[in-house]
């Protein structure tokens, strides 16, 4: 409680575009990021200048239209992509010391379970290649823990082929919590599901940030989301791709369906929207 | 087993299911044997030209030894290139993926090959290796490592990247990336591969002998029509087909065994 406290504190005094003010340390932080990206032989700037501070703990969005970077913005968090310029740290390693320690977890739009594993070999697999040591039982207790967790309990034998939508994506979950990370990374992981399931899968969301506390990127489209879930959301716009505004979100915690109804929702929600709908008419000039 | 027998019908079991359900096919198979037989019976065409059906069992009993021993022959011939094109299309796949400069060099090359008229290569090969089991294992494997290689690269290659950047987020290596998800996944593929390359085996035996043999099927065929006994030729193509037929099923076998994972292609169902 303690420690969200603070993040709320440090969430409040967030400048647009800017590194947050030193009040607490940034667990994830950006300066002057440049990406580049050779396409068909020509260099092309995917990310421009961006700064951005992510405090420990903090539950951040990032949203933008289509193109504007934000899922390359969440690759270099993981040090899939190796920025032109500027730089990256993650816990105060570069990204690719982070994934040695085993700091980050990713989470994609789809599931990618290996479909010859069941829910929970698929949840242990990724941290029994990242610790070749590890006993497969003690992965598979702790891979039965976050199945427990993302609420699969008693689906843990059952193949991916007999999952649906979001019980697949609930061990994506799984498996990137199996690694315990302080860093989890997710790029629209509910934006191949229905509304219902991922309200459900946003609560189930929400409670395992409570209870675990991690550091949370969130790479959405949905407005929604983007505030229900988040401390802070950065709105990302094209040509060139860069940070427009960062806004807070002070809907008060703990969060759930009653927060819809909540005025600072409404707020952040229209603010949110008039951002992005100038963003997307300036990315079309 | 017997617990839940009450609750079924005795036609509901799977092999009455089964039965019925290649009911059209055999329905089918019976009529065109029944017109054939009447069309030679009725217009009274030589044997020589086309047999009817009685003749060709009349053959197919009269010559079983010769037939089996031939059949050995072909199926040992089928077996061992078989296997080896298998292992030459794995590995070339392999190759490919894994040393990707070298892959590109090879890769055109391959394609090149295999727009050459294998056939044409039969009376090289005898002339290499003579008349044993060599040139045929040899032909077959031209033939039908193709096909391994296609699909294993295709599958090695459609891994979805976001599976490759997790594995990557936690900093695995290249080669734990495709001990663990390339090539399992590609497995699918593999399987779909191999059952064009029996197919393919089979061909290569057969053309291998008819190049030059003296013993297996495609030799059997060859002397038969020399002796113009069109029976037997036919009573050699139908054991042919069946040899064919075994291993094709053995090999969907294994892929049921080994990939119980992989899309099931349903030949009544997949319309719908």
């Amino acid at each position: 409680m303690n420690v969200i406290a603070m993040n709320v504190a440090a969430a409040k005094t967030v400048q647009p575009g800017t590194a947050s003010p030193a009040a607490a340390p940034a667990h994830i932080a950006a300066r002057g990021l440049a990406v580049d990206f050779t396409v068909q032989g020509r260099r092309q700037r995917v990310l421009n200048d961006i700064n951005i501070a992510v405090p420990k703990g903090s539950f951040v969005s990032l949203i933008g239209p289509s193109g504007c970077g934000k899922s390359t913005l969440l690759k270099a968090m993981a040090g899939l992509v190796t920025p032109s310029e500027g730089e990256m740290r993650v816990a105060g390693l570069s990204p690719q010391e982070a994934v040695k320690a085993r700091l980050i977890g990713l989470v994609f739009q789809e599931a990618t379970l290996l479909p010859w594993k069941n829910a929970i070999e698929n949840a242990a697999f990724l941290l029994m290649t990242a610790d070749e040591k590890m006993k497969r039982s003690e992965a598979f207790d702790r891979a039965g823990k976050m199945l427990k967790m993302v609420g699969l309990e008693g689906s843990e034998k059952k193949m991916p082929s007999q999952l649906s939508g979001g019980m697949r994506q609930r061990v994506a979950i799984a498996r990137a919590l199996a690694l315990d990370p302080e860093v989890l990374l997710m790029d629209e992981p509910f934006g191949a599901l229905d509304a219902i399931t991922r309200e459900e899968m946003s609560e189930c969301l929400l409670d395992i940030w409570e209870r675990t506390n991690k550091t949370i990127v969130l790479v959405t489209h949905s407005i929604d989301e983007a505030v229900l879930l988040s401390r802070e959301v950065h709105v990302m716009g094209t040509g060139p791709a860069r940070i427009i505004e960062t806004l807070p979100i002070t809907v008060p915690h703990p969060r759930n369906e009653a927060s819809y109804a909540d005025p600072a929702f409404t707020a952040a929600e229209n603010r949110l929207r008039s951002l992005l709908i100038e963003s997307h008419r300036r990315g079309r000039k | 087993m017997t617990a839940d027998a009450p609750a079924l019908p005795w036609y509901a079991h799977p092999f009455w299911r089964g039965v019925y359900n290649s009911l059209p096919a055999l329905g089918l198979s019976a009529a065109v044997l029944v017109v054939w037989e009447a069309v030679i019976r009725l217009f009274k065409v030589p044997t020589f030209v086309l047999p009817a059906p009685t003749a060709i069992i009349e053959s197919l009993i009269a010559n079983w030894r010769a037939l089996a021993f031939a059949a050995q022959a072909t199926a040992l011939e089928v077996l061992f290139g078989f296997v080896l094109s298998a292992i030459v299309g794995v590995l070339v796949a392999l190759v490919i993926v894994r040393f990707e400069r070298f892959g590109r060099a090879l890769y055109p090359l391959i394609v090149l090959f295999q727009n050459v008229p294998k056939v044409a290569l039969a009376p090289i090969f005898i002339l290499w290796f003579g008349y044993d089991l060599s040139p045929k294992i040899l032909l077959i494997v031209v033939i039908a490592f193709f096909p391994v290689a296609i699909d294993m690269l295709a599958g090695l290659q459609s891994v979805e990247p976001s599976f490759v950047s997790l594995m990557r987020s936690v900093g695995a290596s290249k080669s734990k990336i495709m001990l663990r998800v390339r090539i399992p996944h590609s497995l699918p593929h593999l399987m779909a591969g191999l059952k064009v390359a029996i197919t393919f085996s089979v061909i290569g035996a057969i053309v291998g002998e008819f190049a030059g043999a003296n013993q297996g099927l495609g030799y059997m065929i060859q002397f038969a029509s020399t002796q113009l006994d069109t029976p037997l030729i036919f009573a050699a193509l139908l054991v042919v087909s069946v040899l064919g037929l075994a291993f094709y099923y053995v090999v969907e076998y294994a892929e049921h065994v080994l990939v119980p994972w992989a899309p099931k292609f349903d030949p009544i169902h997949s319309a719908g």
